[in-house]
């Protein structure tokens, strides 16, 4: 885990614009995808059998699981906002595969903040960019920091009172 | 003027809630572990029992999206993998999705994408949590593009304890094409 995670992130150091700091993954092998696709139980076969993925399904090689892609996102924004902060909400799009062979940067950039109930809100965009820059997983999340002199982020995690 | 795949069959699914499903067994530490290598994320609250006693989390926990992998499949059932040997277009992928809700009658349009997902996220799953998941057909609907007419399945599951305690929200988007 980055020394980053481990040194909390108040909302006050944040502003609209920022960059959250970038994730890099890879080059993602089919060594990497099989990990993924046993440690799960997903015996989709075009996470590891090429034959089948290329000649069968006409992909261009045994694809990076989107299931896999997914943790990325979440552990970018994780270790952005520290153990004192929390991701309350992430969404992304699968728009386009990643054979292997991908070097993938998560990315994600401060839109909007606002505070509520005492604490942080933070809305980022955010997305996964391959090695030509294409952008195959788009996105958007919602973080929650503390105050600088505010109460802890709770934990289980409490939504803000409706207003 | 093309067919539309939304039966009254299909759009009687919308709102449907499928039968509970609890995962088999309950959450393991090397369940866990092999999770978090195969993610490439070393954060100590994943395997470092002194670390995670002293945060927040109280001991042990697994990563955020770990729910959604948690639904294996139990001892006694058929073999997803029993037809690998003799079906060419076997997939491997039969019997992966364990939403206990029934499938959506769209025998014309047999490929399946995911087509991504918006979680909220409240409690992280720990070491010997029982993970329950209820699933439900938020919507069901259809957009024509170039490559002709796709239907979009949205299925929202609530991932709680054993406690029922919510652990996360998830809304998975399907395309059928």
């Amino acid at each position: 885990m980055p020394t980053e995670a481990r040194k909390q992130r108040f909302y006050e150091d944040v502003e609209v614009g920022q960059a959250i700091t970038p994730l890099v993954k890879g080059p993602m092998t089919t060594s990497h995808v099989m990990r993924w696709s046993a440690a799960i139980e997903n015996w989709h076969r075009i996470h590891y059998d090429r034959p089948y993925a290329v000649e069968h399904d006409r992909l261009p090689d045994v694809l990076v699981a989107g299931s896999w892609k997914q943790q990325a996102l979440v552990q970018l924004l994780k270790d952005w906002l520290g153990e004192g902060g929390w991701l309350w909400k992430i969404r992304y799009q699968f728009r386009g595969m990643d054979p292997v062979g991908a070097t993938l940067t998560c990315w994600g950039r401060v839109t909007h903040t606002y505070i509520s109930d005492g604490l942080g809100f933070v809305e980022c965009d955010i997305g996964m960019r391959n090695q030509d820059g294409e952008e195959t997983t788009p996105g958007t999340a919602v973080g929650v920091l503390p105050l600088r002199d505010g109460r802890p982020v709770p934990y289980p995690f409490v939504p803000p009172r409706k207003e | 003027m093309e067919e539309s795949y939304l039966t009254p069959e299909v759009k009687a699914l919308i709102g449907m809630e499928g039968e509970p499903e609890t995962c088999w067994e309950p959450v393991e530490r090397s369940e866990i572990r092999r999770f978090a290598q195969a993610i490439m994320d070393d954060d100590p609250s994943y395997w470092n029992d002194a670390y995670a006693r002293n945060s927040k989390y109280g001991g042990i926990v697994a990563p955020p999206l770990f729910p959604l992998f948690g639904l294996r499949r139990p001892p006694g059932t058929p073999d997803p993998l029993r037809d690998a040997a003799t079906d060419p277009d076997f997939d491997g992928f039969a019997g992966l999705l364990r939403t206990g809700l029934p499938p959506v009658p769209l025998p014309q349009l047999p490929r399946l994408l995911n087509g991504g997902s918006e979680v909220e996220f409240y409690q992280l799953p720990r070491v010997g949590d029982r993970i329950t998941a209820r699933a439900q057909y938020l919507d069901i609907y259809e957009k024509s593009g170039r490559s002709g007419t796709m239907v979009f399945i949205v299925i929202e599951t609530r991932y709680v304890n054993q406690d029922d305690d919510l652990l996360l929200v998830s809304r998975v988007t399907l395309i059928r094409r």
